[in-house]
């Protein structure tokens, strides 16, 4: 047998109470949630149980909630990754005088803290909630204004939520994307602008095969960060029919006398499988976004 | 229609800007003007107020400084910041870095382990970390730490700000190690190589070679985890909503908490400047220091 | 491009128009009346009422969940009153939300509609009183009544051969909590403090003590407020002895959800003797089919009224289900016909058979289910022998500097004066130095 060396002994025992760290917390979510008799604390199941599954997409709203989520943050990626595939793109090919302050102020903005923004975007959203209701009113017949408002609405309402998570995960998205176009040659481009293809034919033949895998990293992180967000959906819904997995998730906890831990272990596995997912393809992804924009 | 390539291509650019610009202002810029402006009015969500906010000059910025609950949270979100993001992930996410860059066994085991909390939605961790840190000997680390004699206790009410710390702790360690793990890769093998032939020990090589060529990886980590823990909200909101008693009150829960549960839009706001004004300060740090190249 | 964003735009079109259906159909053609209710207890309390008011005025009404927490649900509320998106028809917590909701302009005058009603009579003077703004208008009908007295444990004072008689005053109070501290070890007596009770620290702890103070009232008819008065600082000095002599457990009301520990855990399991509370802990906290009950709740659980400070005693009477209509709603008038068809009897009757709450009408007494509440058919009884604060705009400012004062002396950072100073500044910062008398 091999002899570890005394640092390789040490690595091994600082990674092994980093994964005990890192992964004992699961633990208990993950047996809870095929616990029948599921409590806040941790314990052997004695029984295994499929029930707390069933009842998501059964009993109780926690399907309704999953599509909503799912509905709203698929559309705000694909939203930032049209937009910020359009926005990168002319980053990255123009020298304008405005291309560096515009850049500096992604940054910026990037750091801004959402939390400091909520007051006073909740009156831009409640301005544009107004001229969307009128605008609505003004079209849709009286029984399903409630109803277009619940998709057309900025307060309440999937749109106004769509683009507001967009807002928020757009800076990273442009600074990936325009870091990706700036590494896509532009011989490719110019081959097509000689055969006289135009700027869309140019972006869809050339263009968008060349730059998915950017395109990719950025719809991934999109996705992550919109699908993890709290505050937003907090603040800008609040009908139960509109509820997101995190709201839901935390207001069936707030229930004091009667939470079902089985439900929440099981309906919180849930929320976590697609970021998990999302997040193990992304990961390589992730490096290249904050080095990206640095000097050597 | 007599433009020459050049200005067409000009303008097409400013065109497929558009709609970044449009979202970016509408939803982060304007807002964030907005702020100042409602900072300085009485603005309300109930009472008088709410149907008349009036001007109200530097008042809420006065009482800002003669607010005790403010300079708490300030104090609350730079021990926050410090000990979570400065010291417990970056300490533990360059150690892993160093430690997966051995052969070692079992390596995307550790590596997927420790990537884990940090694909985990805000509220899913919040929600486990209850059941490791609440209700007394019941808790997962009442009973791991009764194992070596220490009494059970509630550890989100005995010692708050550590355990918020030892979360964010958890969650952050990923990130970290993934910055690390790049900045070591640029590190030429030769180098280490030609230390070892003069005879430096592995601590020697750690302080005088690892450290100084990670320096611009470490400052840049430094920044945006800097900036990315000011603004937590979800993972506190969830695990203590800023309690006991203010203790984990960092400053984004105390904006929250003075708008929305105290009502007082138009103070929470002027709390929420100086937020923002921190962060803008990072960011032209960001820019300046590292000469981000655009 | 242009073909990728129509295409990209088409899809969200069809997706948008299929969440669409999927929305619409869940919607009948009747009008419907949105209605906000928060808490499992009370959804159900609701839900049993509402197939015979849809029948009767042959309307939907959609009962939309609220988050738990009072404070929650009033943040979540106020916001979209503010928004103009809140629902038609919704409850304050407590009385001294209202004024400032009125005078915010979210709620809708029913002073018409409530005398025209046949319920009208039959409200108790006290229902009447608390509805009623200074200026003479209704805007918000207290429906149902929370009676509030101290609740102990008799069957453990008994047990530790402590007094059960009426304490005649605070010291004599206090020295009752001294006594049970020394012979049981167990916490004497919890007044509801701190700022995550929200407002339970003013309207279910410090309020009970106002009337029998030496500032009977705190609300003036001049629109000030009573705070710098010495009445103010006997009560927070009342607090602060229980505090700092450790007879009221202070970790739990620091951390979120303050009244789960004490008063679901610790009153059943005996380790708290006594709290403040309303009728509805004899149902909902304790009662037999509460989660946490305390076995034969009436007669192991007593009440003592509230004494006053030198001597005397008082029981407060506030608003529990206090309706109001939106004053943006679509449906003005329907929505005020909902308020009072959940006014009736039989709908405040199944409020009180879940929560415990006491409904704000004399007919009720007469009413079958209601008398086989036992609990409550006494209190019922005595309703209009009570006290009620009368309550002013500004007073949600003022719940707030109460929690906040009481959270100073939780963290034993301030006496009772101090404790006073913090209530008056942060009531004159957001309302002006005159506002305070």
């Amino acid at each position: 047998m091999r002899k570890f060396s005394r640092a390789e002994a040490t690595a091994y025992g600082f990674l092994t109470v980093t994964l005990v760290f890192c992964l004992l917390p699961f633990l208990w979510v993950v047996l809870a949630s095929v616990d029948p008799n599921a409590s806040l604390f941790l314990s052997l199941p004695k029984a295994i149980t499929a029930d707390h599954f069933v009842k998501i997409f059964t009993a109780e709203n926690g399907g309704r909630w999953f599509f909503n989520s799912l509905v709203t943050v698929g559309a705000t990626t694909a939203l930032v990754i049209i937009v910020a595939g359009m926005g990168g793109y002319a980053l990255s090919r123009t020298n304008a005088w405005w291309k560096r302050p515009f850049l500096y102020a992604i940054i910026l903005v990037r750091v801004l803290p959402p939390t400091a923004l909520i007051v006073p975007l909740y009156k831009v959203m409640l301005i544009s909630n107004g001229v969307m209701g009128a605008l609505v009113r003004s079209i849709v017949p009286p029984d399903s204004i409630r109803s277009a408002m619940q998709i057309f609405g900025f307060v309440d309402g999937y749109l106004g939520l769509i683009l507001v998570l967009s807002a928020m995960q757009l800076p990273l998205a442009l600074w990936i994307i325009k870091t990706f176009f700036d590494l896509t040659p532009k011989d490719y481009e110019e081959a097509a602008l000689m055969d006289g293809a135009n700027v869309f034919q140019r972006i869809r033949r050339i263009l968008v095969p060349l730059a998915l895998p950017g395109l990719g990293a950025a719809g991934l992180l999109t996705f992550i960060g919109a699908w993890g967000d709290f505050l937003m959906p907090l603040t800008f819904i609040s009908s139960a029919n509109l509820q997101l997995l995190p709201i839901g998730l935390f207001r069936a906890f707030q229930r004091a006398n009667t939470i079902d831990y089985g439900y929440l272990s099981a309906l919180a596995l849930l929320y976590m499988l697609p970021a998990v997912v999302a997040f193990g393809v992304a990961r390589g992804f992730l490096v290249q976004t904050f080095t990206g924009g640095i000097k050597g | 229609m007599a433009m020459t390539y050049e200005t067409r291509v000009a303008w097409q650019n400013r065109m497929l800007l558009v709609p970044a610009l449009v979202l970016l202002a509408g939803f982060i810029l304007i807002p964030a003007g907005a702020a100042i402006y409602i900072s300085f009015t009485n603005e309300a969500l109930s009472g008088f107020a709410a149907a008349h906010p009036q001007l109200v000059g530097l008042k809420n910025y006065v009482r800002l400084f003669s607010d005790d609950g403010f300079w708490n949270s300030l104090v609350v979100t730079a021990f926050f910041v410090f000990g979570s993001s400065i010291v417990g992930q970056f300490v533990l996410g360059l150690a892993s870095a160093m430690a997966l860059r051995r052969p070692i066994a079992f390596r995307p085991v550790f590596n997927a382990a420790i990537l884990l909390p940090n694909a985990v939605p805000e509220v899913v961790a919040g929600f486990i970390w209850i059941s490791m840190l609440a209700g007394g000997k019941y808790s997962t680390v009442s009973r791991i730490v009764g194992l070596v004699g220490i009494p059970p206790q509630n550890w989100l009410g005995s010692l708050p700000l550590l355990m918020i710390i030892v979360v964010n702790t958890w969650r952050g360690i990923a990130f970290a190690m993934i910055l690390m793990t790049s900045g070591l890769s640029a590190v030429p093998t030769e180098v280490y190589e030609a230390a070892r032939m003069d005879g430096a020990t592995p601590r020697q090589i750690f302080w005088r070679i690892t450290l100084p060529l990670l320096r611009p990886t470490i400052f840049l980590y430094m920044l945006v985890s800097t900036a990315g823990t000011i603004a937590i909200f979800g993972l506190i909101y969830t695990l203590t909503r800023g309690g006991p008693g203010g203790a984990t009150e960092i400053i984004g829960i105390y904006i929250y908490n003075q708008s929305f549960t105290a009502y007082q839009l138009g103070y929470g706001s002027a709390v929420a400047v100086i937020m923002l004004g921190v962060s803008v300060a990072i960011g032209v740090i960001y820019v300046r220091v590292l000469k981000v190249q655009v | 491009m242009k073909s990728t964003v129509l295409r990209a735009g088409l899809g969200l079109a069809i997706m948008v128009a299929a969440i669409s259906g999927a929305v619409v159909s869940s919607c009948t053609s009747a009008q419907t009346i949105r209605v906000a209710e928060h808490r499992q207890a009370r959804i159900d309390a609701l839900n049993r009422s509402i197939p015979s008011i849809e029948k009767q005025l042959g309307i939907t009404i959609e009962v939309v969940e609220y988050p738990a927490p009072e404070k929650d649900y009033m943040s979540k509320l106020l916001t979209e009153l503010g928004a103009g998106n809140a629902p038609d028809l919704f409850t304050a917590n407590f009385d001294s939300d209202v004024a400032d909701l009125v005078s915010a302009g979210y709620l809708a005058p029913i002073t018409a509609e409530v005398k025209a009603w046949d319920g009208y009579a039959q409200l108790f003077d006290v229902a009447k009183k608390l509805s009623t703004r200074a200026n003479g208008e209704i805007y918000a009908l207290d429906s149902m009544l929370g009676v509030e007295q101290i609740y102990f444990r008799r069957d453990l004072l008994d047990k530790a051969g402590i007094s059960t008689a009426q304490p005649t005053s605070w010291k004599d109070l206090l020295d009752r909590a001294r006594e049970i501290k020394k012979k049981t070890g167990k916490y004497g007596l919890l007044l509801p403090a701190g700022i995550s009770w929200g407002g339970g620290a003013f309207n279910e702890g410090f309020a009970l003590f106002v009337p029998g103070s030496k500032t009977p009232q705190i609300a003036n008819d001049d629109g000030t407020l009573n705070l710098n008065g010495e009445g103010v600082r006997d009560i927070l000095g009342l607090y602060r002895s229980l505090i700092d002599e450790d007879l009221m457990p202070i970790e739990p009301l620091l951390g979120p959800e303050p009244w789960v520990i004490p008063k679901y855990t610790m009153f059943p399991a005996g380790d708290l003797m006594a709290t403040t509370c309303g009728t509805w802990c004899y149902i909902y906290d304790w009662g037999k089919d509460s989660k946490n009950p305390v076995p034969d709740v009436t007669r192991n659980v007593g009440t003592w009224a509230v004494p006053g400070m030198t001597g005397g005693s008082s029981v407060m009477v506030s608003g529990r289900n206090i309706w109001a209509v939106n004053a943006k709603s679509a449906h003005l008038a329907l929505a005020k016909k909902v308020l009072l068809a959940l006014s009736s009897v039989d709908a405040t009757v199944a409020y009180a058979q879940l929560l415990g709450n006491i409904p704000a009408r004399k007919d009720a007494a007469d009413n079958k289910d209601f008398q086989a509440l036992t609990e409550l058919v006494p209190v019922l009884k005595n309703v209009e022998n009570g006290t009620f604060l009368k309550s002013a705009p500004g007073f949600s400012v003022v719940s707030e500097g109460v929690a906040r004062a009481t959270e100073a002396l939780l963290r034993k950072q301030t006496n009772a004066a101090g404790a006073q100073a913090i209530l008056v500044k942060y009531v004159k910062d957001l309302l002006g130095d005159k506002v305070v008398k």
